[in-house]
């Protein structure tokens, strides 16, 4: 038997507590005659420090809930019988198998098999044996043990993943479970000993603790793999572009295939040289609404079919319209947003200028967003229409310019206004932008954003639901993105006309509008790729919660952990799909194509591994080394249901005894 | 000591003195002698065969009494008059409970219970009158029916010398034994320290009330029951049911005297409702206090 928490064993000390009460005694030991006691109501009696121990019984129950409880809380458990004691002379031989992507390659799994079944075959009898699955993180398969049984039916059930394995983690990973084991360590790492596998740094594959190191190749010389390395999709242009490579190949004809939502639509004859690489481009794509699965192969495949394919998630581009409400629609501000925002070459936008006025009988749904080149032009029924669009999800930039000043109130917003900062003319005294939240998807890749230069601002009360992408050296708010129920206002505190500043006519000033408007019309937000091990959840894809299933349509995340924050760790190539709001978005997940590569390990640089590791030095031989077999039996149900009937029990004594000192007949 | 206290009676009515006594009837003997000592320096006739006065005749008086001697001397009538004249009987109810056994200095409450019975039964037998008495706990233990016969006192005083503390108390018991065997008119002196309900003590009083007994109550008390002194908290443990309890020195003197004495005067309303006289005696006090009671209720009732 054993305790899980032995440190919860002090809580013993506790029973000093019921022997000092115990001590305790009223004053009055001795019983006196009287008349009667109709007259008499007990009193509460005053208390001295007996020299002995009284009430015995009821002392000896209460010492013995509290122990139990401290027994309880240090979670005693019965250890499984040792499976046996270990031999002096005995090792522990830790058997690695790898399982990254490329071990799927011809025959590389069943040699690979093969081999750790002749190492389990030839292990000494005694020694322990211990199996570890690595590919992109370690897995502990099979605990120390002396069986090989459990041994061989974990390696039967094992199979290689869509990994990359990086021989430094792997090291890293010996020397964690190495370390604490105290007999001597051999290592058996059977792998294809890809070259793409070894880490940056060579000094990496040197353990760090003492082990015999044995490295078993799974590969063949002469092995050779084609791979689709990559797939792009330009929404402008519409095409596809795939790049093919071969790695030890010879000169090849191949055909590449594009299957579109699981059809076949396209195929282009490739000729690939020896170890060469090709590039195919697709185009005139029938493209269906919202998110489209584009899955690109070649015909035939090879020994790794594996990395023969490449998914892609391919949305059509929809030309999307924004409405610029500004007094001028020939003016300077509308002239640098129009051009600015139709200079976007990821979408084509359309920008249809109007006056607030005249904008009145417009449907506002219509459009992708809304941008205001002076709040100050809107009257309040202007500002509540636009208020109205903006909380049924739509999008507002706003700027904040020279006819805002004197407003009491941002409209539609309702930020306070604080007042206009006049620094200068232009030429003159000015401010720069000092802070950046560069992690805003709105503002990634702009950093020329500095060299602007601000004349004149206006000054708005941020809300706590605000969010400061952009501050002035002074701290006053330059850029605010708020939340407005379903929708959200980017608010911009200076002018857009050039007038109190020179942003427009900047560089940095298309990037910036185009990064504001793909925020605004909420198209930042879609990831439609991850790599293999990340995590995926449905915010990532703009949801609020969702349903995430599986390429193999099984449900990673079902309803009743939506919303929850829980994430879905993802392990299979192919297409994972999200459900949810009403929407059904798509995120591909590809292998990570540097495991095409199959070249090996130069065979000087295999032997320099070989010879890195600390030659294993002498090991204390093992003494009264045991191997739990089982897991622990829990044994504080029991003791926690002791401990109940022994409260009973003491409850009734200790009652008994407040009966007999209250004078009660017992 | 008998010497000394022979020659100073009044000291005999010390409830001290009488218990160094070992005779009953000594005791007796010796507290109505103090009494009468005393009485001659008081107002009090006394009540005995001995001639008091004469009187002349008029009319209402009863001719009985008229003195035929002198009237054949004189011609005229004269009434003589005895002090106690009038024969009557007395039954004394002794209560010998477990609780009765009390003391908190030399004499127990049963103690002074049996010597006030003692001094009773004698004063009575003095006087020729009929002298019974009833022992009781929770059951009648004795039972003397009233007589005057000679030798009456002696097996009277020789019964109440031999009660002991017995059990609880029971006062229907001896009240009910009481009626069934006494049938004239007469006093009745029951001597306890009656813890009981007045209620309960009415339900045995009241009968023999409207049976036209004059009953006198003595409530036999130790002063640790009037006035208890705690310097510490106790564990009392009733003499009769034998519970418990814990009391603090707080309580004892100020919650229990109050407690005591609405008891007291419970009772003493009670006694009053039912036609009976109340007196509180207390074992520090001397008898005399008590037997001077008696022989003013034997006064108003003869």
């Amino acid at each position: 038997m054993t305790l899980l928490a032995p440190l919860f064993l002090l809580g013993v000390l506790a029973v000093g507590l019921p022997m000092w009460l115990h001590r305790l005694s009223s004053e009055n030991p001795n019983k006196q005659k009287f008349s009667s006691v109709m007259f008499l109501e007990p009193g509460e009696p005053r208390r001295v420090l007996a020299k002995r121990l009284q009430y015995l019984l009821l002392l000896a129950f209460r010492i013995g809930v509290l122990v139990l409880l401290a027994f309880a809380f240090a979670r005693p458990a019965l250890l499984g019988a040792p499976e046996a004691i270990v031999e002096d002379s005995a090792r522990l031989n830790l058997i690695i198998m790898d399982t990254s992507a490329s071990m799927r390659h011809g025959q590389r799994w069943p040699r690979a098999r093969d081999i750790a079944e002749g190492i389990i075959d030839d292990v000494p009898s005694g020694d322990l044996m211990q199996l570890l699955a690595v590919g992109r993180t370690a897995r502990v398969l099979v605990d120390p043990t002396l069986e090989a049984s459990g041994l061989r039916q974990s390696l039967n059930a094992l199979n290689p993943d869509y990994s990359h394995l990086d021989y430094g983690e792997l090291m890293n990973a010996v020397d964690l479970t190495a370390r604490g084991v105290e007999l001597p360590v051999v290592v058996h790492l059977v792998t294809d000993l890809q070259q793409s596998s070894m880490p940056t740094r060579f000094a990496e594959l040197a353990a760090q603790v003492p082990l015999e190191l044995n490295i078993y190749d799974a590969a063949r010389p002469g092995e050779s793999n084609w791979g689709v390395q990559s797939v792009s999709w330009t929404p402008a242009t519409q095409q596809i572009a795939v790049s093919v490579r071969g790695y030890g190949t010879p000169p090849a004809e191949k055909d590449l295939v594009l299957e579109l939502n699981g059809e076949r639509v396209a195929q282009q004859p490739l000729s690939i040289t020896a170890d060469g690489t090709v590039t195919a481009e697709f185009g005139g794509l029938d493209l269906g609404e919202g998110a489209n699965r584009v899955r690109m192969y070649l015909d035939p495949g090879d020994a790794l079919a594996v990395d023969d394919q490449r998914f892609v998630v391919v949305k059509r581009p929809e030309p999307r319209t924004v409405l610029l409400l500004t007094q001028d629609p020939t003016g300077r501000d509308a002239l640098f947003l129009t051009a600015a925002m139709e200079t976007m070459t990821a979408q084509a936008t359309t920008v249809e200028r109007s006056t607030p006025a005249a904008s009145s009988d417009l449907d506002l749904r219509a459009y992708a967003f809304i941008a205001v080149a002076d709040a100050g032009i809107l009257s309040d029924a202007d500002a509540e229409r636009l208020r109205e669009y903006v909380a049924a999800g739509g999008g507002l930039l706003m700027a904040l310019g020279q006819r805002s000043a004197g407003s009491s109130a941002v409209p539609v917003t309702g930020h306070a206004f604080l007042g206009t900062a006049q620094l200068g003319a232009t030429g003159g005294a000015f401010t720069t932008v000092g802070t950046m939240d560069s992690s805003h998807p709105a503002l990634a890749g702009i950093d020329e954003l500095r060299a602007a230069k601000f004349y004149r601002y206006t000054e708005i009360q941020p809300v706590p639901a605000d969010q400061v992408l952009v501050q002035l050296e002074r701290g006053q708010p330059l850029l605010i993105d708020h939340r407005l129920e379903q929708g959200r206002v980017i608010l911009f505190t200076s002018s857009l006309d050039r007038q109190w500043n020179d942003l427009p006519v900047l560089p940095v000033f298309v990037p910036l509008v185009s990064g504001l408007a793909s925020h605004l019309a909420g198209e930042l937000s879609v990831q439609t790729e991850a790599r293999l091990g990340a995590t995926l959840s449905p915010r990532a894809v703009g949801l609020a919660s969702g349903q995430i299933f599986d390429p193999q349509g099984n449900a990673a995340l079902g309803i009743a952990a939506a919303g929850l924050g829980d994430e879905v760790l993802l392990e299979s190539i192919g297409f994972y799909e999200i459900l949810g709001s009403g929407r059904t978005e798509l995120v591909a997940v590809n292998m990570d194509p540097i495991e095409s590569d199959l070249r090996l390990i130069e065979p000087n640089a295999l032997e320099r591994w070989r010879n890195l590791n600390v030659p294993l030095a002498e090991v204390a031989a093992a003494e009264n080394v045991t191997v739990e077999g089982a897991e622990p039996t829990p044994l504080w149900p029991w003791v926690l249901g002791l401990l109940i009937a022994v409260v009973f029990v003491e409850s009734w004594i200790g009652n008994w005894h407040l009966r007999v000192r209250r004078g009660i007949a017992a | 000591m008998n010497d000394r206290a022979a020659a100073n009676p009044q000291h005999l009515l010390a409830p001290e003195v009488l218990a160094s006594l070992s005779n009953l009837e000594l005791v007796a003997r010796a507290a109505v002698n103090g009494l009468l000592h005393g009485l001659h320096r008081s107002p009090l006739f006394g009540f005995s065969l001995e001639f008091a006065e004469y009187r002349a005749y008029s009319e209402g008086d009863d001719p009985r009494f008229i003195d035929w001697n002198v009237y054949a001397r004189t011609e005229r009538t004269y009434i003589k008059r005895y002090l106690g004249e009038t024969n009557t009987h007395l039954v004394i109810l002794l209560d010998a409970s477990a609780s009765m056994g009390f003391s908190s200095g030399k004499v127990s409450k049963l103690q002074y219970a049996k010597y006030l019975a003692a001094t009773l039964a004698y004063l009575a037998a003095r006087q020729h009158d009929a002298v019974g008495l009833i022992i009781f706990d929770e059951e009648v233990r004795e039972h003397r029916r009233p007589s005057s016969r000679i030798g009456r006192l002696h097996s009277i005083l020789h019964a109440i010398d031999r009660a002991e503390a017995g059990t609880g108390t029971n006062l229907s018991v001896p009240f009910e034994r009481f009626r069934q065997y006494q049938s004239g008119r007469g006093l009745v002196a029951v001597i306890s320290d009656f813890y009981c309900e007045p209620e309960a003590m009415i339900n045995g009083v009241q009968p023999l009330a409207y049976q036209g007994q004059d009953v006198i109550l003595f409530q036999v008390l130790d002063p640790q029951e009037l006035e208890p002194e705690l310097k510490e908290s106790a564990l009392l443990e009733d003499m009769e049911t034998g519970e418990s309890m814990e009391v603090s020195p707080i309580f004892m003197r100020s919650r229990y005297r109050e407690r005591i004495a609405e008891h007291i005067e419970s009772l003493r309303k009670a006694a009053a409702r039912a036609g009976a006289d109340h007196e509180l005696v207390s074992t520090r006090d001397p008898l005399d206090a008590a037997l001077r009671n008696y022989l003013t209720f034997r006064q108003r009732r003869g």
